[in-house]
């Protein structure tokens, strides 16, 4: 198993199709990153269409490469011009933005690919020994044990970093309510289809993606067009010095465990790492009062997290088939496009697949890695695309790759119209992607528990007599009513 | 009634819809739910959940009055009747003249005011999707105007 993951890892590196793939992926995730508004999940889900026609692992590789190079790329704008790419670069302006006025750009810039790739690479390797030790234990898993899991999954929503918890859980149950349209899978009766049997098989996720997060971020650009922009001059990336390396290490290793850590927990993801990174960096700091005024160690914390989590989210994606984050939910669609079922089977029958997707994410961090230190400059510039150019072509690639994928117009018009309710929704503060997270959870989620009250004659309490389900369950339990609890203990202890 | 129960409001009247159609689907004989659930049954148990959620909401905006949300600008109510007009262009004429239109349209309406940068973003971009789509991933795009010339 070892020696056969090796090679198929190593294999990454003496393909030359593969290797230009992911050279010219992370040039275009890394100018995803960089445009603000256009993040690792919007360029996902726009990249998915064009993959259809790949090998799978090509496919997977082409969007785990956008969604590593993306993430870093956020913090190029964020350090250049105070406005983070994605919005897991947004605790990276905290400090980044501030050194940068001081002059010292180019250093900024060389902490931050440093801290990404030591973070993305870090977490690449926990993702090559943690997913298949949790597939081993996944092997337990029947029904029961996924039916808690995935409302383990949909409890975790509620603390996704944006929208409130009641907001995300309602877009969660929303989205696992879109899951039901189309013919039931046991009885074969008709919900939701108002005659439209195109509608049979459901709704598929890759037009619905595309309009919720393309077509729904086109939308919410459209409200910022008289944004003015004002860059900061920088000459070159500096790498960091002997003595930044001694100020940062602590920070960055420290941040490689929270971003891996936080990545794995189910639909947590870059964002809310990378402001854990950045808080933990403050507080374990000798020199707290830099922070804020341009501390290397609160950009080092902020772009170590924030990447490690890209490997982490991937941990449940692959082996447990439940997305860490909107990225990593388009990706456990590419996965299924592609015919590679997540969980225990894609690590016993796909093991040298699943290997050289690991492997190619280990290559796409080192790709930008050299991009960043040095061609940063230069995609710096893309930013300044202007928005009235740049989102008519989004919206020619969302319609058009919302229609490639099943060469129907009903997908074209499906993504217009979750464009507008994604919009709707983002405009009254609820996240899109717990709806997302919902339409891939919901069959699983009905179709386990329909299983399991079969197995126990109807007795769905019987589902509780099962520990890890009841493990999964108390989790989901602790997840949503723990905040709630541990304030009441503390003002009575008050 | 305030602004801010509108969204709460709008929510409850769409769970209520559902629960209401999800009533109207047929059930299934005993003999193959068994001691499973009806078709109906989750769907149904989901808006419940749903409605619990939207009281929870309307508490917290009662308790924390949050500010209204103000009205777009016309750049993104102008956008959305570009999405209808798309709509109306592929349906009546071909897909790729609603995508040339459309963009050419939002690059002016988002404030573009280089008339030959507008043109040429709406040429070129459907020209190289179409060239991509067409001759590497081998998609047949829908027939219209177009298409019809093209296809033969």
């Amino acid at each position: 198993m070892f020696e056969q993951a090796i090679s198929a890892m190593a294999s990454v590196v003496v393909d030359p199709y593969l290797l230009g793939l992911i050279f010219a992926t992370t040039i275009l995730g890394v100018i995803i990153g960089v445009l603000p508004g256009l993040g690792a999940t919007t360029g996902a889900a726009l990249l998915l269409p064009f993959t259809l026609t790949m090998d799978p692992v090509h496919a997977i590789a082409v969007l785990a490469t956008i969604y590593v190079s993306a993430t870093f790329a956020g913090s190029i704008t964020a350090i250049l011009i105070n406005t983070p790419g994605t919005s897991a670069a947004a605790a990276t302006t905290f400090d980044g933005y501030p050194l940068a006025q001081k002059g010292e750009a180019g250093r900024a810039l060389g902490i931050a690919v440093i801290s990404s790739t030591v973070g993305g690479i870090f977490s690449v390797l926990i993702l090559c020994f943690a997913a298949p030790l949790l597939a081993r234990v996944a092997y337990e898993f029947r029904s029961p044990e996924y039916f808690a899991l995935t409302v383990f999954g949909l409890s975790m929503l509620a603390s996704i970093s944006a929208g409130g918890a009641v907001k995300n859980l309602i877009g969660g149950i929303f989205g696992v309510w879109l899951s039901t349209i189309g013919a039931e899978r046991v009885t074969g009766i008709e919900r939701f289809m108002f005659g439209n049997y195109e509608l049979y098989e459901g709704l598929h996720f890759v037009p619905i993606f595309i309009g919720l997060f393309a077509i729904s971020e086109l939308l919410v650009q459209s409200k910022t067009i008289d944004k003015i922009i004002k860059t900061v001059s920088m000459k070159a990336v500096k790498l960091p010095t002997l003595e930044d390396y001694k100020k940062i290490w602590k920070t960055i290793l420290r941040s490689c465990g929270i971003g891996t850590f936080i990545g794995v927990l189910p639909a947590e993801g870059a964002t809310v790492a990378s402001m854990i990174g950045y808080s933990e960096a403050r507080r374990w700091s000798k020199n707290k009062k830099e922070f804020g005024k341009g501390s290397i160690e609160g950009i080092a914390g902020a772009e170590a997290a924030n990447n490690a989590a890209t490997g982490g989210a991937m941990v449940p994606t692959m082996v447990l088939g439940i997305p860490g984050s909107g990225t990593t939910a388009i990706i456990l669609v590419g996965l299924m496009v592609h015919g590679l079922r997540p969980g225990v089977y894609l690590f016993t029958e796909q093991v040298e697949k699943v290997y050289q997707i690991f492997g190619s994410m280990f290559v796409a961090n080192v790709m930008f890695m050299l991009m960043g230190l040095y061609a940063a400059k230069l995609f710096a510039r893309v930013s300044l695309v202007p928005t009235q150019i740049l989102w008519p072509i989004v919206f020619a690639l969302s319609v058009i790759g919302a229609y490639a994928f099943q060469g129907q117009l009903l997908d074209v018009w499906l993504a217009l119209i979750f464009g507008v309710i994604g919009f709707f929704a983002r405009r009254h503060g609820f996240s899109v992607a717990p709806i997302a997270v919902g339409l891939i959870l919901g069959e699983m989620v009905e179709t386990n528990l329909q299983h399991s009250l079969k197995m126990f004659d109807g007795a769905w309490w019987m589902i509780l007599t099962q520990p890890l389900a009841l493990m999964f369950l108390v989790f989901a339990f602790l997840g949503l009513c723990g905040p709630m609890i541990f304030s009441w203990i503390t003002r009575q202890k008050d | 009634m305030k602004n801010i129960y509108f969204v709460p409001l709008i929510l409850s009247i769409f769970s209520l819809a559902v629960i209401a159609i999800a009533l109207q689907l047929d059930t299934s004989p005993e003999m193959i739910v068994g001691d499973s659930m009806q078709a109906r049954s989750f769907p149904i148990f989901l808006m419940i959940l749903k409605l619990i959620l939207i009281g929870i909401l309307s508490f917290q905006f009662y308790k924390n009055n949050p500010k209204p949300v103000a009205l777009e600008k016309y750049h993104t109510w102008g956008s959305m009747f570009l999405f209808l007009l798309f709509y109306l262009l592929t349906v009546y004429t071909d897909m790729f003249i609603g995508i040339f239109v459309v963009i050419f349209l939002m690059s002016i309406l988002w404030g573009e005011r280089r008339i030959w940068v507008t043109f040429l973003t709406a040429t070129i971009t459907p020209g190289l999707v179409f060239l991509l789509f067409d001759y590497v991933l081998k998609i047949r795009f829908p027939r219209g105007i177009l298409m019809n010339l093209y296809y033969g």
